[in-house]
């Protein structure tokens, strides 16, 4: 692999983790409500950061309206 | 889901599970550490960080290896199903560990370079075309995305949100990161990096959770066929060749009376338990010249009719048989006293 390559890897991965914690910053201040009906405390909110920021296309989708899970009880 | 989340619902499982976890963990990495400064020749030690990386790599094999383990284990025997309760802390804690193995490689060997330790972590061996000199560090960094993701959705709320079906199938990604850490390991010792009982280590782990599912596999297979099977009405009597020749074994159907399943050579019968004269038990009897004798009193069966040999007029209920993948199956529901049935062939004693 080359430098790059790599490089462009690492900026990739860099971009795709920064917007990511944006969104999921943003998810947890203002959008759990429309993920769930549960209530969600600060400690929880801040495990599942890096979740949201890891699938944040997800998390949009879903905040969008698009994908609900079709077994979810 | 409840009415709202919590951290972790702890009990005292779950503390007596963490607390166990954590000192193994202290011992894995004691003796690890112990064993490998002991080992090395003096004047040669690694240094402290270098053995570090390498208790944590070992310990996050193991972990994901004993993780692996226990779904077929639970599958095998319910006494580990326990084991399987509080799994996810195992899974975060192994990714962790798993953390501190990438992070301290990643400063040690590329923290003083020039350009990005994680671009020089890519770049420093470029082998990509080459099997046995590919880049094991690259195996170890998909291992160990995938594992973050698992931890990092490891908590209820993502199993709601996301959907059971969906949360699980991201979940599976388990196996991906164990094959790539295998490899990872493998290569590793190929190409100088750990040793050879590191790579053999990780050889036995990966065959020891490849025979744990291949067992499990088909302890379920075999349940699923027999629930199959019993749904349909036909009930299990066990292996054909296990039923002595000339001799019977008793079926206690969950309703209804016992059944007598005889085998007579290659052929098999099976007749209602219970003798027409006193109630005396069929299935302790014997066939001789072709006919059942119960043992109580001597009264005869044809086995193929339930029907007692002229002149008399006694009759048992028959029930049908047939053999799937050597065991005999007996269909629950009793045939009028005296139907005559055509008996099943055993193939393998017919051959």
């Amino acid at each position: 692999m080359s430098a790059s390559v790599a490089e462009a890897i690492w900026l990739g991965l860099a971009l795709y983790v920064g917007i990511g914690l944006v969104a999921g910053l943003g998810t947890v201040m203002f959008g759990l409500g429309r993920l769930t009906a549960a209530d969600v405390p600060v400690r929880v909110r801040l495990l599942i950061l890096p979740g949201l920021a890891a699938l944040w296309p997800f998390v949009l989708a879903r905040l969008a309206g698009l994908g609900a899970p079709e077994d979810r009880a | 889901m409840a009415a709202g989340y919590s951290l972790v619902g702890w009990n005292g499982f779950k503390r007596a599970y963490d607390g166990v976890m954590l000192a193994g963990l202290a011992v894995f990495f004691a003796a690890h550490l112990g064993a490998g400064w002991m080992s090395a020749p003096a004047g040669q030690q690694p240094s402290e960080i270098q053995m570090l990386i390498r208790a944590s790599g070992a310990a996050a094999f193991s972990l994901l290896t004993i993780i692996l383990c226990l779904g077929p284990l639970a599958r095998l025997t319910p006494r580990a199903l326990p084991l399987v309760y509080n799994r996810r802390h195992l899974g975060v804690a192994c990714f962790l560990v798993a953390l501190l193995h990438g992070g301290l490689v990643v400063l040690w060997y590329h923290g003083f370079s020039e350009m990005n330790a994680f671009v020089s972590l890519l770049v420093s061996n470029p082998r990509y075309d080459s099997f046995g000199g590919f880049p094991f560090e690259s195996l170890g960094v998909a291992a160990l995305l995938i594992l973050f993701l698992m931890a990092a959705t490891s908590h209820d709320f993502w199993n709601t949100v996301l959907g059971p079906r969906f949360w699980k199938g991201l979940h599976m990604g388990v196996y991906a990161a164990y094959g790539l850490l295998v490899a990872h390991v493998m290569l590793g010792a190929a190409q100088g990096e750990a040793g050879f009982a590191a790579a053999a280590l990780a050889g036995v782990s990966a065959l020891l959770v490849s025979g744990l599912h291949i067992a499990a596999g088909q302890r379920e297979a075999a349940r699923d066929r027999a629930a199959a099977a019993e749904a349909e009405g036909w009930l299990d009597a066990g292996p054909a060749q296990e039923i002595p020749d000339g001799r019977a074994v008793i079926l206690t159907p969950p309703e209804g009376e016992r059944i007598a399943v005889f085998r007579e050579g290659a052929k098999i019968y099976a007749v209602a338990n219970a003798c027409r004269h006193q109630g005396g038990p069929l299935g302790e009897g014997r066939i001789l010249d072709g006919c059942i004798v119960c043992p109580w009193h001597g009264y005869q069966y044809r086995p193929e009719d339930g029907c007692s040999p002229p002149p008399f007029t006694e009759k048992v209920a028959t029930f049908r048989t047939r053999i799937r993948e050597g065991r005999v199956l007996v269909h629950r529901l009793a045939q009028p006293p005296g139907t005559e049935l055509a008996p099943t062939l055993i193939p393998e004693v017919v051959s």
